[in-house]
């Protein structure tokens, strides 16, 4: 069989026009704008609602209290957990919408909704200062995955370096803002930082919890590299968790009918 | 005009209205329950609400948990119920129009239970967050837990099978076969429920402290994940509305859009390939 020889495709002016539906182009633009307003709002506050939710109870007590920002479990668990909804939705709106919005959205609601809920349950319910209970700041590593999704148009380079970047970065990013509560200050002859003296006197039930883990080993006592151990490991493991979190995404997203459930 | 627009109109039909007005109002009552809510327990839970032996408990807390839980309980049982009653007994008859505004019906309940979900995940939940780290608890039955566990949760609950039973009984493609990931995104917040069973027995005895990102949490967590197949309902919604809003009389544009109804789409895409080629 030759090449050449392949029929084209008929014409469009030979295809079958579509029989029933909206009478013109601009009631299917009316219709159009009336499902984006619907769904618009619909995800922004999932994703809101969702990622607030996931954080809680994943990263929960690290995110809440500046004395919790500690140099091993912090930049390690945040990053970890960070990256599942950039990693699920990010799948759904590349690869079904073609929006790089995936990770700058969702990071973007997770800080507003902790926003508003530091502002009213930490700070207004539970009348802790607002210097203690801010959240870190995030949105810069979405923005990172984001450009580097559009820029590659592929999810394993995105992953390779986006994911590493997101785990590499949660520290340097937020040290212009935690900086302030590591100067060390002197108590009753005992060196600590401004993040414990204020975690001293606003006692919580977590604090027995956080000893334990916090005094494990050397993690008071390890010299000035934890940080960047921490960063790099969290960063190599983050690829992974990355391109895992891009499948679940991959699965969420599939139009699955079935007959019944049982 | 164009003569698209000229077309034999009995095939043709306008754009359907979403229920807006319908929408704002199911809404704005939504929204004045859980403000009035939150500001009740912002004023009486460090005054009335510390403990649950007291008499004050029992009358600004307990009663309201007595009260609440039967009235939710038949008002979700009555919205479901009605919608059961009247559901469409000759869907094989829907017109595309009619099917469409029902689309934009569903959209904007799951609009709403979207917004349920932000208020009873993120700012409910984490007002328990920060009670439990300024109050050792002596109950299950906190300020708090009565208003996320008895009142935002079976209210999320609602929200999710009211969109559920919609469009199983209003939409063919729902009535027809049973969307996976629809029934995810609904059996995520009714999981949630035993849980707090789970949960609550844990904190009875091996879990007293309150570190919120705890094991003992995690149920919850793997619960939440429930609403991940989001995108394939939105996937099936979003590909059948494509279908419902082509333009009559317009050719249809040639391309792999893979729709639930993938035997429409594929008819075209084979009248392209459909001749073979003629072996020489
Ligand atoms: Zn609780």
């Amino acid at each position: 069989m030759k090449v050449d020889k392949m029929p084209l495709p008929p014409a469009q002016t030979e295809l079958r026009a579509t029989e029933v539906g909206l009478t013109s182009a601009a009631e299917q633009h009316r219709a159009y704008v009336q499902a984006d307003l619907l769904i618009i709002p619909l995800i922004v506050m999932l994703f809101m609602g969702i990622f607030s939710f996931h954080f809680a109870l994943l990263v929960g007590d690290w995110d809440y209290w500046v004395d919790w920002r500690d140099r091993r479990w912090w930049p390690l668990v945040t990053p970890l957990a960070l990256t599942v909804l950039p990693g699920v939705f990010g799948y759904l709106l590349w690869e079904k919408l073609r929006l790089p919005l995936g990770a700058s959205l969702t990071i973007l609601c997770l800080t507003l909704a902790a926003w508003i809920s530091r502002y009213l349950n930490f700070h207004l319910f539970a009348d802790f200062p607002m210097n203690f209970v801010w959240p870190s700041t995030y949105i810069g590593l979405g923005l990172i995955i984001d450009c580097l999704l559009l820029l590659t148009r592929s999810f394993f380079w995105t992953g390779l370096f986006g994911g590493f970047a997101f785990g590499l970065l949660v520290y340097p990013l937020n040290w212009p803002l935690l900086a302030p509560f590591q100067v060390p200050v002197e108590l009753h002859g005992t060196m600590l930082t401004v993040a414990d003296l204020m975690g001293y006197e606003y006692i919580r039930t977590a604090i027995p919890e956080y000893v334990r883990i916090i005094e494990e080993s050397t993690l008071r006592t390890f010299g000035e590299a934890v940080t960047p151990l921490t960063a790099v490991f969290a960063g190599f493991l983050n690829i992974m968790n990355y391109w895992f979190w891009l499948w679940i995404g991959y699965l969420g997203s599939k139009a699955i009918w079935i007959r019944k459930i049982v | 005009m164009n003569t698209i627009d000229t077309l034999p109109s009995s095939n043709a039909y306008a754009a359907p209205r979403a229920p807006w007005a319908r929408m704002f109002l199911v809404l704005s009552g939504l929204l004045s329950v859980y403000t009035a809510y939150r500001i009740y327990q912002h004023t009486t839970a460090f005054t009335v609400g510390l403990d649950y032996f007291s008499e004050d408990f029992q009358k600004y807390w307990m009663t309201l948990l007595y009260i609440q839980l039967p009235v939710l309980f038949a008002l979700g049982a009555g919205i479901v119920g009605w919608i059961w009653h009247t559901r469409d007994r000759n869907l094989d008859r829907l017109a595309p129009a009619e099917e469409l505004r029902r689309y934009f019906v569903l959209l904007g309940q799951l609009m709403v239970f979207g917004i349920i979900a932000y208020l009873t995940a993120s700012p409910v939940t984490e007002a328990d967050a920060a009670w439990h780290q300024v109050t050792v608890r002596d109950t299950d039955f906190t300020p708090t837990h009565i208003m996320l566990f008895y009142f935002g949760i079976p209210v999320f609950i609602t929200g999710a099978v009211v969109a559920f039973v919609y469009a199983r009984t209003r939409l063919p493609q729902f009535a027809k076969r049973l969307s996976l990931p629809f029934a995810l995104v609904v059996a995520g917040p009714v999981m949630i429920m035993p849980n707090v069973g789970f949960n609550e027995w844990g904190h009875t005895f091996f879990y007293a402290e309150e570190l919120f990102a705890a094991p003992i949490h995690w149920g919850f967590v793997l619960l939440g994940w429930a609403t991940f197949a989001a995108g394939g309902l939105l996937v099936q919604i979003l590909s059948r509305i494509v279908e419902l809003t082509k333009v009559a009389g317009s050719h249809p544009v040639i391309e792999a859009m893979q729709g639930p109804e993938g035997k429409q789409v594929t008819r075209r895409n084979e009248s392209v390939k459909a001749e073979p080629a003629v072996a020489a």
